[in-house]
């Protein structure tokens, strides 16, 4: 087990820094907007001017699970499907338009996707092991794998975390590349991992991500197995997907809660960890399934789960 | 757990495969020109020669994707070749990229900023994630398939990621590398940045202005023993050890005594169970930028205790070929143990005053090379080493 010692959202829901972030969820319309937490708590303000959305909200939640644990952490794994669109298209729109040989260097030096755990290192002031994961929609299952990892090798603590952002051109790109009726929104989240339970109880008991998957159905039974769990002791499922073999009144989609970012699978995440604690059930999965014919699994465990 | 490699495939502008790169470095030839297009003509790049639609024909590619993809596919598809699918192997694909599928994007982005009607279909092949599915894809690749994005350390992390998961037992066997086209994205990005010789960049010189920039990708196949009990493969070298550790200290510039640097390269030998004066050659990341080569230098010193092995930057030849780079030149470093070969670095006339080291001058040859070390340093301080041992 891989607990969960603390996690820390930044998306449309009013999430961030919530005891139960269930508790106040509302469906996503095409006017939500990101909830964003006083970021000069974070940053200092005058390098907070020059930062997009996306590495304001990444590093206000990566620090929100540096501080709640007592220790640096030994590995910093960050995932990011689309990474810094916001920078990426400022300077695109510079290169084109701006004459002469001198351009701000800005737009470019934050554009790359490893700017995000870069800047985590460079605000925690943390020599770790560093790495950027982008695998489109499985991108938080990479980069939770390489945590995993990192656990395993003897890291104490980990910081994983996945950041997306929303910029307007990605409406554009409806329906062609993107779903036709998605409500396109950015959102992050950090967690502070670790193989010590301390005073944890819910944790990553697994992780599965598969290109070319051989089915959902298929691949579930697979996975569980593996595990040694049977498909009737899964509580409750989170998932993108409209029809999966489960009773409907366990299935929750976390994409209606979230909107549509290619990491929002983790916001999936964070509910299923606070419904885990509330109701101190046993097991809950995460089912990610993408547009390009590709599956995440993450099954979350209660080690506290009364049954 | 050993982790042996068994494959291996490069294209750059030295070369579309690994005989031709191998004989433009025991030649000492440069491939870095003036650039052939439009966004490339003012600058020395070390551009492929060939156009998409070469490629394509030119090695039977199957996939549609972006030049860094198709350039991925070159590269992985030669190292995979003579390889065969087994059931009972976990077999994956990590590959490094920091652009991704940009050089489509920027077009049709610019077609539309100047009035004309875009096609939103092309940026389907824009996530760097996707460019990986395609180069799996082409070499019939499913399951596992990830992508590293660290900037200019994204092929040497990937190859440390598909070692890890060997080690790990998630996976048998793993095509592991990078690849990086040119665009017209990095060229202005770097140019921003004011780091570019405009002349021959010379890595480790006193001179030194900056860095040429440079495309390519460069793949290699990991297995375990397991896995090689079952594919029967020749083993060509071990990877010995490997580390990442972070600089923290600028988003863009090195640290002045190379403190990253400094702490992957003493934990990658720590890894591979070896003491510094063992490394018989040092594939430097060194990318003629004033910091970066100051950096690194101050950094060799501190970790080989005064005692620098021979040691070059190969983007003499290739030119900086950003997440690839560590691709390319880990197929480097197994020619050099192969052939018992210390490559040079080009254009080197006079030592680093606050260091006073100097860099391979001239090919060596017959020497025996057992161990080598390549470093590849990426923006924001992300340091990786590798660490390549003989069978």
């Amino acid at each position: 087990m891989y607990y969960i010692h603390k996690i820390a959202s930044i998306t449309h829901q009013d999430s961030f820094n919530q005891t139960d972030v269930n508790d106040s969820l509302v469906e996503i319309a095409e006017d939500t907007v990101l909830i964003s937490p006083d970021y000069k708590k974070y940053v200092l303000p005058a390098s907070l001017r020059r930062l997009s959305p996306i590495l304001r909200m990444a590093v206000a939640a990566a620090k929100e699970c540096q501080e709640a644990i007592t220790i640096p952490v030994e590995a910093i794994s960050v995932g990011t499907a689309l990474g810094c669109l916001t920078d990426t298209e400022k300077f695109l729109n510079v290169i084109n338009t701006v004459e002469g040989e001198i351009l701000s260097p800005t737009a470019f030096i934050q554009s790359t996707h490893n700017t995000i755990a870069g800047l985590i290192s460079l605000e925690l002031k943390n020599h770790s092991y560093n790495m950027t994961h982008t695998q489109n929609n499985l991108s938080l299952e990479m980069a939770l794998i390489d945590s995993m990892l990192c656990c395993d090798e003897g890291k104490e603590f980990v910081l994983l975390g996945v950041a997306d952002e929303a910029i307007d051109f990605l409406n554009k790109l409806k329906p062609i590349v993107l779903p036709e009726n998605s409500i396109v929104t950015s959102g992050t989240t950090f967690f502070a991992l670790s193989k010590k339970k301390s005073t944890a109880e819910i944790g990553f008991l697994a992780c599965n991500s598969i290109i070319k998957p051989k089915g959902v159905e298929v691949e579930i039974v697979l996975f569980l197995r593996e595990l040694k769990i049977e498909i009737n002791e899964i509580d409750r499922v989170y998932t993108n997907q409209n029809s999966l073999d489960f009773p409907k009144e366990i299935v929750v989609n976390y994409e209606a809660y979230s909107g549509l970012y290619f990491t929002a699978n983790a916001f999936g995440v964070h509910m299923a960890h606070d419904w885990l604690i509330k109701t101190a059930k046993k097991y809950a999965l995460i089912v990610n399934s993408g547009c390009n014919n590709s599956l995440g699994l993450i099954l979350l465990k209660n080690d506290k789960a009364q049954n | 757990m050993e982790i042996f490699i068994t494959g291996y495939g490069v294209i750059s502008s030295i070369g579309t495969n690994v005989e031709e790169n191998l004989s433009s470095l025991m030649q000492e030839r440069t491939a870095i020109k003036q650039g052939l297009n439009s966004y490339t003509s003012k600058f020395k790049v070390g551009e492929v020669a060939l156009s998409n639609d070469a490629l394509k024909s030119a090695f039977d590619l199957k996939t549609d994707g972006s030049r860094t993809a198709l350039l991925g596919m070159v590269a992985a598809k030669e190292a995979f070749k003579n390889h065969s699918h087994f059931n009972a192997l976990r077999t994956g694909l990590i590959s490094g990229t920091s652009v991704g599928g940009m050089d489509i994007s920027e077009v049709e982005y610019r077609k539309e900023m100047a009035g004309e009607k875009p096609n939103y279909k092309k940026y389907f092949h824009h996530p760097s994630g996707t460019t990986s599915e395609q180069i799996a894809t082409e070499i019939g690749i499913t399951g596992f398939v990830n992508t590293i994005s660290t900037a200019c350390s994204s092929a040497a992390n990937a190859i440390m990621m598909g070692a890890r998961l060997i080690q790990s037992g998630q996976l048998d066997r793993v095509v592991v590398g990078g690849t990086d086209c040119l665009t017209q994205f990095t060229i202005y990005g770097f140019r921003s940045l004011m780091i570019f010789d405009d002349e021959w960049c010379k890595p480790f010189d006193n001179s030194r202005k900056g860095l040429n920039l440079g495309e390519g990708a460069g793949f290699l196949v990991l297995e375990s023993k397991k896995s090689l009990e079952i594919t029967g493969k020749e083993v060509l070298a071990k990877l010995s050890g490997w580390s990442n550790a972070s600089d923290a200290y600028h988003q863009t510039a090195s640290s002045p005594d190379g403190d990253g640097a400094i702490l992957s390269m003493k934990q990658a030998l720590k890894q591979a169970r070896l003491e510094p004066h063992e490394i018989n050659y040092v594939n430097a990341h060194g990318t003629a930028t004033p910091n970066n080569d100051l950096s690194e230098s101050k950094a060799f010193i501190n970790v080989f205790n005064g005692k620098v092995p021979p040691f070059s930057s190969t983007k003499s030849y290739t030119g900086h070929t950003l997440a690839a780079s560590g691709g390319i030149e880990s197929v480097f470093a197994i020619l050099s143990i192969q052939n018992g070969l210390l490559f040079p670095n080009l254009n080197h006339t006079s030592p680093i005053e606050e260091t006073g080291l100097i860099p391979i001058i001239n090919i060596q040859k017959n020497i025996e090379v057992t161990h080598v070390l390549s470093n590849s340093f990426g923006f924001g301080g992300n340091n990786s080493t590798l660490i390549f041992s003989k069978i």
